[in-house]
């Protein structure tokens, strides 16, 4: 109905040049699924070229382009070896090793810590509680840049305080030397991702009935077994969202790691390894294309078969239910 | 290996402390209102493990630590807890007065003979007098006035005056007991001078420490990982090279007028770069044809597709032709933030609502938003494989100058250049048939619309017979050499082919969101709309599209966001070269690798006053949601 009423009613037999009309027109109402596909075509082909990349000869990518070849061939699997060979690739491995150790605790403790925080902002009331859950959350906006240096000074040497005139130095927070290890890098995504669990946290675990609540307190159980009992088993979806979208941020993360880890090699998570392969493209091109397949290959898992969580967690994110 | 054996002990421990705190936490708050005396015990001896660390970490004590802390705990737990045992009010004051004694005697033996303080008797008075009016006259005049609370500021008073106020270490031993002994037992005093708290107050007590505990983590890590970083930094960004000596706003001056962060010199290019005439016209062309419709109307100006997209076209066209005019690191991130902002919510949004009428919708859209699982890291390498640009004798291995190149091969009568004319000839004949047809059919938007598309056709068309189109001149003996596009290299577009980058991860973001805002739309709004007898494209931008824009809005801030801070991209593909600079770029090289600190904080604070206004926008988001 609704699309008849707009297309211009054409009477038979009239002539041809309103018929071509009215056939570019039909074709042009068609356009926007053309388009989308085209577009899907668009946004697919360079990831795709990287892959198929990947798996051909270095004589091969240099000198023809990877739709070559489907006709050519020069097919191998010799960068995904050599990519993990510590010579050329400068220790994938152990890059790949480090990235989950970081991305395993930066995603366990801040999913912990955040949710009780996200109860207590949701079920406990005491004084202040709104404004000092707007101030968390307007941090979420913070640019990450500015807390590096001072994190990094003070995992580098702790912070002290010379008290004037006496030459006396307090210690505020010690020397934990943690420069240059993952230690430091998870325990700065940690810090960042504060904001946003609790803002995220905070949406599902607020919107859980009142009721529930009430009938656990009536029945004499405490914060912490309310907690514990009611509301992480409910709030597993958000959870899970969380913990999803946190692993895949820390797993991509290059700013942070690059900066706690500095020149300390061996504490290298994939992204700088990849990164700094890039850095010598001319040289080091063929394999570069496997290790970023490598790098992005957990992610990738991730997002096939946990799309959903993932997609939930940015809507809860950004779009107030 | 090592590290991640190293990574799961870490984790298992932190992990299994932080539950052991928690709970304990939780469990020893249990005691707050059954067994009160239990409490204060418990909350004594961690006061006690806790000072006499600071002390053995500040390496203040002599002797054995191990016996120190032990002392130290049982003497702290004595001091809060025994006097809870009497009922008789002036025995319990005397009790804490002199269990109190007893703490400070302990920690005095333990003192090195190198912190003995020397008083400065007038400072020492001046300074405990101080420490009294500064507790009475407030809680005097807000009629709050405790014996208790005075006795406290006292003691804080004594610890000032006589601990950093003094030269320490030319004193004696005694006034290391004096003003150690004195504090300590005021403070066992303090403790016991007021009533004992009932039930009432302790159920109070219990449930404010909840929060606490609910709170202390995620607060602990936002205080030592943001806001104190945040407030260094921008102390910092107040002081020179080392962050020591005070520059005032120096940075921020030197920020504002290099040349390599704001490069106004060629502004007078603007006006003659093609980019900024083509927009003028197109500015005409759209108030021409606002001007005309609202005559129709009765109207002064009438905004309506015909006359907005070449509006909209042209002003984009205008803030390029600008931008890329002007130079330095901070128009770049101008740059980046317009662009990438409206390109990515742009596309996301018209991939969302074509994405809504088609079959396999999920898969498509899965597709498109791919690229949000992949690093930016990765995704710059695989744009730069996109980007190759061989030497011209070389064929192209990049895909977007091959098919450049390719197209500046295709020589006058080649099958490729008749297949190209023709599809373009086919493409102008239904363009032209269509604007016959929208103006018989009185629609002008369709005729002028299609004649519009059919200008850069037609151009292309030209091209392609006349001059050639693609990358290719003319060599010696005039044989054609490739001459392929510098993507990354090439100033100052360059900028743009990074923020493509950009865009393509972020489209998925802005699709997914606003696809999800698009289905939440009501159907009986729409219905409603269709019974009256809107046409799809009436439904979407007068039903759909103003219950999205809230949706809209909070995509655009979220990417702002994000965009202002564009670090990886641009660090993995040109590390800032060939004009390609940005702030967070340009803040990491001078902190990590210059150890420029002062500039570097300068910097950092830029990027954080560029996202204060939507930090604003979010409160007052928030506010609205949170507190009704």
């Amino acid at each position: 109905m609704s699309t008849e009423t707009q297309e211009p009613k054409i009477s038979q037999g009239a002539n041809p040049v309103d018929r071509a009309g009215k056939f570019v027109y039909r074709l042009l109402k068609a356009i926007p699924v053309w388009a989308l596909w085209l577009l899907v075509i668009v946004w697919t082909i360079p990831a795709g070229s990287l892959f198929i990349n990947s798996f051909r000869t270095r004589d091969a990518q240099r000198s023809t382009g990877w739709w070559k070849s489907f006709t050519e061939g020069g097919w191998t699997f010799d960068n995904y070896i050599n990519v993990f060979s510590s010579r050329q690739s400068g220790g994938l491995w152990q890059a790949l090793i480090n990235s989950f150790a970081i991305a395993a605790p930066a995603t366990i403790i801040p999913v912990a810590i955040a949710a009780m925080a996200a109860y207590a902002f949701a079920w406990i009331p005491f004084k202040g509680r709104e404004w000092l859950f707007i101030t968390i959350v307007a941090l979420m906006a913070l640019p990450n840049q500015v807390a590096l240096l001072p994190l990094l000074q003070m995992f580098a040497g702790g912070a002290h305080w010379t008290i004037p005139n006496t030459g006396m130095v307090i210690t505020l927070f010690p020397d934990l030397d943690l420069a240059g290890t993952t230690t430091a890098v998870w325990l700065t995504h940690t810090a960042f991702a504060m904001p946003f669990a609790i803002f995220l946290l905070h949406n599902y675990i607020s919107s859980l009935p009142k009721e529930l609540f009430e009938a656990a307190r009536i029945d004499g159980a405490d914060h912490f077994t309310i907690f514990w009992r009611l509301v992480v088993p409910l709030s597993v979806p958000a959870l899970a969202a969380f913990t999803i979208f946190q692993f895949l941020w820390t797993w991509n993360d290059y700013l942070v790691a690059l900066t706690m880890v500095g020149g300390n090699g061996a504490s290298y998570p994939a992204t700088i390894n990849i990164a700094s392969m890039a850095g010598e493209f001319g040289m080091k091109e063929h394999v570069l294309s496997a290790g970023a397949f490598v790098q992005a290959g957990v992610p990738l898992l991730v997002f096939f078969f946990l799309q959903r969580y993932f997609v939930r967690g940015l809507l809860a994110g950004s779009v107030k239910s | 290996m090592e590290n991640l054996i190293d990574a799961f002990w870490g984790v298992t421990i932190s992990i299994g402390v932080s539950a052991l705190i928690f709970v304990g936490a939780n469990r020893l708050f249990d005691f707050v209102v059954d067994r009160w005396f239990v409490f204060q015990a418990i909350t004594g001896a961690i006061f006690g493990t806790i000072f006499s660390t600071i002390l053995i970490g500040n390496r203040l004590v002599k002797g054995s630590a191990l016996l120190l802390v032990v002392l130290t705990v049982l003497a702290f737990s004595v001091l809060t807890s025994i006097p809870q045992l009497i009922e008789k009010h002036r025995t319990r004051i005397f009790v804490g007065l002199l269990s109190g004694t007893l703490v400070g005697v302990i920690i005095a033996s333990f003192l090195k003979e190198s912190v003995n303080p020397q008083i400065q008797t007038k400072s020492f008075i001046f300074t405990v007098l101080m420490s009294v009016l500064v507790y009475s006259l407030p809680s005097a005049i807000i009629k709050k006035f405790r014996f208790g609370g005075l006795l406290f500021f006292l003691v804080l008073g004594c610890l000032i005056g006589g601990w950093l106020l003094s030269e320490i270490g030319n004193g004696s031993k005694d006034s290391t007991y004096l003003l150690t002994v004195v504090p300590f037992a005021l403070i066992g005093l303090a403790l016991n001078i007021g009533p004992k708290r009932n039930l009432l107050e302790r159920n109070h007590f219990q449930r404010r420490t909840r929060v606490g505990v609910f709170l202390g983590p995620a607060l602990f890590f936002v205080t030592l990982g943001l806001i104190i970083p945040l407030a260094r930094t921008i102390y910092l960004s107040l002081h020179g090279l080392k962050g020591r000596e005070w520059a005032g706003l120096t940075n921020y001056g030197e920020i504002l007028t290099n040349d390599s962060s704001i490069d106004l010199r060629d502004w007078s290019n603007i006006f003659t770069s093609r980019l900024f005439i083509i927009a003028l016209i197109l500015l005409a062309i759209g108030s021409l044809a606002g001007v005309m419709l609202g005559k129709k109307r009765g109207r002064i100006i009438q905004p309506s597709a015909t006359s907005l997209t070449p509006t909209a076209i042209g002003i984009f066209l205008l803030i390029f032709a600008v931008l890329s005019t002007l130079r330095g690191t901070v128009i770049n991130n101008l740059w980046w933030v317009i662009v990438v902002t409206s390109f990515s919510t742009g596309l996301g949004l018209l991939a969302a609502v074509l994405a809504d009428r088609i079959r396999f919708e999920s898969a498509a859209k899965s597709l498109i938003f791919l690229p949000m699982a992949i690093s930016f890291v990765g995704a710059g390498i695989i744009w730069k494989f996109m980007y190759i640009a061989r030497p011209p004798q070389k064929p192209q291995t990049g895909l977007l100058n091959a098919i450049w190149v390719g197209l500046g091969k295709l020589t006058p009568g080649s099958v490729g250049q008749f297949i190209g004319v023709a599809l373009l000839l086919l493409a102008t004949a239904g363009l032209v048939a269509l604007s016959i047809f929208g103006i018989r059919r009185k629609q002008n938007g369709i005729s002028i619309g299609s004649l519009f598309v059919s200008v850069p056709i037609l151009w292309i068309l030209y091209r392609l017979l006349g001059p050639g189109l693609g990358g290719v001149e003319e060599g010696a003996r005039g044989l054609p050499i490739a001459k392929p596009i510098l993507f990354v290299q090439e100033g100052p577009f360059n900028n743009v082919w990074l923020m493509v980058v950009l865009i393509w991860i972020q489209t998925g973001f802005a699709m997914v969101i606003l696809s999800a805002a698009i289905k939440a739309v009501p159907g009986d709004l729409i219905e409603a709309a269709r019974v009256d007898g809107a046409n799809d494209r009436q439904v979407f931008f007068h039903v759909t599209l103003p219950t999205i824009t809230p949706t809209i809005s909070v995509i655009a801030t979220a990417l702002i966001v994000l965009v202002m801070k564009v670090f990886d991209i641009v660090r993995v593909m040109t590390n800032g070269n060939f004009g390609t600079q940005v702030i967070a770029n340009e803040m990491w090289q001078k902190t990590f690798t210059e150890f420029n600190l002062g500039l570097g904080s300068a910097l950092a604070t830029v990027l954080f006053l560029a996202v204060v206004p939507a930090m604003a926008l979010n409160v007052r988001r928030m506010q609205r949601s949170v507190i009704q």
